[in-house]
C-alpha cells in the first residue's frame, strides 16, 4: 500500500437518536479492491454516501482521492464515481442519451463520451446496444449500464453499493467479471457493499462491519483461516442442551435455526467424533467442513467474539 | 470545471423529453386555446369590447401567460419526478456544488417554456388572435424571458418543498391554479373586489401577465390597459425570480432537506 485512496477516522452519523455510524476507522490504498461486509442496517450504505460527499459525518472525518469530503466535496466529487443500490438511470432515455448526459455532468466533450461509452458498452457484451432504449434492456444490461455510467469519467475510487442485488447467478457472474475487467482497465480503486459473501472472495480485503463498528478486517482468505481449521454443524431435536453441553470441547455456538454451529480450531478431527459419541441420541446429525466467509459473516452477526488466530 | 457542458447536458434532455412527451406539448398548445376559443367566446359575449379591443384579444397575452406558467411549472416539477425516478443521483454525485442542481433545472423550465410560447404564438397567428400592428418587440423579449424566469421560480419553490409526485395534485390545486386565476389574465384587477386586488397584486405572475399585455396590446386605453408600468413589472418579475431561486438553492443545498433527498433516493432510513 503506496498511498491511500479512502482514508476515514473516527467516522460518523447520527440520525437523531439512531446511530447508523458509529467512529468507523479505514484505510484502503490505491488501486485496491476493497469490500464493506455486513448485515442489512449495520451502515454500508450511510458509509459509502458518506465517503461520496453524499451524507455529512456527524463526527470524525475522511479523505477521498486526496480531497477531504467536508471541506472539498466538489473536488472530491470530480474523482470518484458512485453505483447507488438504485438505479440513477432515465428509463425513457436510450443508451447512448443517457451515457451523454452522464459524461457531460463531469464536463466531457460528445466525442469522448461517445468513444468510451461504446468501449465500455464492447467490453460488458453489448455494444450492440448503443442506440437502444433504456426500457428495452435486460436488468442485468440495466445493471452495467448504470455502473458504466458510474465510470464513464474515469473516477479514480469507484463506489458500488450492492452491484449484484436482485440478479440471477448467471448475471452476477457477469456484473462480477465486468467490474474484474473495469478494475484492469483504469486501475481505479474499488470500494463495494455486497451481500453475496461468496462473491466477496474475489475482493483482497474485507470488513466487516455490525451496528456502525468495524468488528474485523482482512484479506478474505487470512480472515477464514483465522475461524479456524473446521466449521461444525450439528443438527438436534434440542439445540439448547446441545450448545450446552458441547461448549466444554468446542467453546460458544451459534444457534442457526434447526443448526448448532461451532468452530474448531485443530485440524484433529478425532474429538469431533468422540463429541459426537458423547451427545449420542441428542445428535440427528453432524458435518464437519472447511469455514468460509459465510460463517465469518455469521459470527459477525451474531456478536459474538470472533476466535481469531487460534492454532 | 466550467458549467457549461451541465448545463447543456440537462437542457438537452429537457427539450428531448418535450419532444417526446407529444401530449404534453399537444396539452400546453389545447389548454390555452380552450380558454381562449370557448370561455373567451363565452365571456366576450357579456363583456363586449372596450378601447377597440375584443375580450379574446385581450385574452390573448393571458393565455401566452399560462403556456409560459403551466411550461415552467411542470418542467420544474420533473425535479420532484427525478427525485422519484432517481435521475438525481446523476445530478448530486456530479462535480459541482448542489445549489447548480436548482439553478440548472431552473434554466431548463425557463427554455421549456419559452419553446411552448413560441409555438404558441404561431398558432394564435394563424388564428388571427394577434394584432401585428400593436405589438412591442423589445417589451415582448423582455415578457419572453422574464416571465419563464419568475414562473420557473415559482415552480422551483414549490418543488424545493415537494417531496414526492403524490402532492401534485395538491400543488396544481393549490399553486398553479390560483396563481393563473389572481392575476390579470382573465381580467383586468382594477375590477376585482378590494381583498381580490390585494391578493393579486401580491401575485408575482400579475406582473408577468401585466408585461405581456404592455407587449401584445400597444395604444390600448380603458379597463383592458395594463394596469402597471413596464419597469415596474420587469422589476418584480427579476426581484421575485432572484429570491425565489435563492430559497430554492438553501434549501435544496441545506443539510436537513439534502438529507432527506438521500433517503428518498436510496429508500432507506439507514443502513
Amino acid at each position: 500500500m503506496t498511498s491511500c485512496a479512502i482514508q476515514a477516522q473516527g467516522l460518523a452519523r447520527r440520525y437523531g437518536e439512531v446511530v447508523a455510524v458509529d467512529g468507523l476507522d479505514l484505510e484502503i490504498g490505491e488501486g485496491e479492491f476493497f469490500g464493506l461486509l455486513g448485515p442489512n442496517g449495520s451502515g454500508k450504505t450511510t458509509t459509502i454516501h458518506m465517503l461520496a460527499t453524499l451524507v455529512r459525518p456527524t463526527a470524525g472525518s475522511a479523505r477521498v482521492a486526496g480531497f477531504d469530503v467536508g471541506t472539498d466535496p466538489v473536488k472530491a466529487r470530480g474523482q470518484i464515481g458512485l453505483v447507488f443500490q438504485e438505479s440513477a438511470l432515465d428509463r425513457t432515455l436510450s443508451v447512448a442519451e443517457n451515457l451523454r448526459f452522464a459524461g457531460m455532468l463531469y464536463g466531457l466533450p460528445k466525442a469522448e463520451i461517445e468513444r468510451r461509452a461504446k468501449a465500455l458498452l464492447d467490453l460488458f457484451g453489448i455494444a450492440d446496444k448503443f442506440h437502444a432504449p433504456t426500457a428495452a434492456l435486460s436488468g442485468g444490461q440495466r445493471r452495467a449500464l448504470d455502473i458504466i455510467r458510474g465510470v464513464i469519467h474515469e473516477p479514480r475510487v469507484l463506489f458500488l453499493d450492492e452491484p449484484t442485488i436482485g440478479l440471477d447467478i448467471p448475471v452476477r457472474r457477469r456484473i462480477w467479471r465486468f467490474i474484474e475487467g473495469l478494475r484492469q482497465r483504469n486501475r481505479m480503486t474499488v470500494l463495494l457493499t455486497t451481500h453475496y459473501l461468496e462473491e466477496a472472495d474475489a475482493c483482497e480485503r474485507v470488513a466487516f462491519i455490525r451496528k456502525g463498528r468495524l468488528v474485523t478486517q482482512g484479506a478474505p482468505r487470512s480472515l477464514v483461516e483465522n475461524l479456524g481449521r473446521h466449521t461444525v454443524e450439528f443438527e438436534s431435536r434440542d439445540i439448547d442442551a446441545l450448545l450446552e453441553r458441547a461448549r466444554p470441547t468446542l467453546g460458544k455456538g451459534l444457534k442457526e435455526g434447526n443448526t448448532a454451529l461451532f468452530l474448531h480450531g485443530h485440524e484433529d478431527t478425532a474429538p469431533l467424533a468422540r463429541l459426537q459419541d458423547e451427545l449420542g441420541d441428542l445428535v440427528t446429525a453432524m458435518r464437519v467442513r472447511r469455514p468460509n466467509l459465510n460463517d465469518v459473516f455469521l459470527w459477525v452477526h451474531a456478536g459474538a467474539d470472533l476466535p481469531g488466530g487460534r492454532p | 470545471m466550467s458549467m457549461a457542458r451541465p448545463i447543456l447536458a440537462v437542457l438537452q434532455r429537457e427539450v428531448l423529453k418535450l419532444g417526446r412527451q407529444r401530449t404534453r406539448l399537444l396539452a400546453s398548445m389545447v389548454r390555452p386555446l380552450i380558454w381562449l376559443l370557448v370561455i373567451g367566446s363565452g365571456f366576450g359575449a357579456v363583456l363586449g369590447s372596450a378601447g377597440g379591443l375584443s375580450y379574446q384579444q385581450f385574452l390573448a397575452p393571458g393565455v401566452l401567460g399560462m403556456t409560459m406558467l403551466f411550461g415552467a411549472m411542470l418542467s420544474a416539477l420533473t425535479m420532484v419526478y427525478d427525485k422519484e425516478s432517481g435521475v438525481m443521483r446523476m445530478l448530486v454525485i456530479a462535480p459541482f456544488a448542489h445549489y447548480w442542481i436548482v439553478i440548472v433545472k431552473t434554466l431548463s423550465a425557463v427554455v421549456a417554456a419559452l419553446l411552448q410560447a413560441l409555438l404558441l404564438m404561431v398558432l394564435l397567428a394563424l388564428l388571427g388572435y394577434l394584432r401585428f400592428t400593436a405589438i412591442d418587440v423589445p417589451v415582448l423579449l423582455l415578457g419572453l424571458l422574464l416571465v419563464p424566469f419568475a414562473c420557473a421560480g415559482i415552480g422551483m419553490l414549490a418543488a424545493a418543498f415537494t417531496k414526492t409526485l403524490d402532492n401534485f395534485a395538491a400543488l396544481m390545486n393549490f399553486v398553479i391554479f390560483p396563481v393563473f386565476f389572481l392575476s390579470g389574465s382573465l381580467y383586468p384587477i382594477t375590477q376585482l373586489p378590494p381583498w381580490l386586488r390585494v391578493v393579486a397584486m401580491a401575485n408575482p405572475y400579475t406582473y408577468g401577465v401585466d408585461l405581456l399585455k404592455h407587449a401584445l396590446l400597444t395604444g390600448v386605453e380603458g379597463r383592458f390597459a395594463p394596469d402597471f408600468s413596464v419597469a415596474l413589472d420587469a422589476a418584480v418579475l427579476a426581484g421575485f425570480t432572484i429570491v425565489a431561486v435563492t430559497i430554492a438553492c438553501v434549501r435544496f443545498s441545506g443539510e436537513t432537506a439534502f438529507d432527506s433527498v438521500i433517503r428518498v433516493l436510496t429508500g432507506k432510513k439507514t443502513g
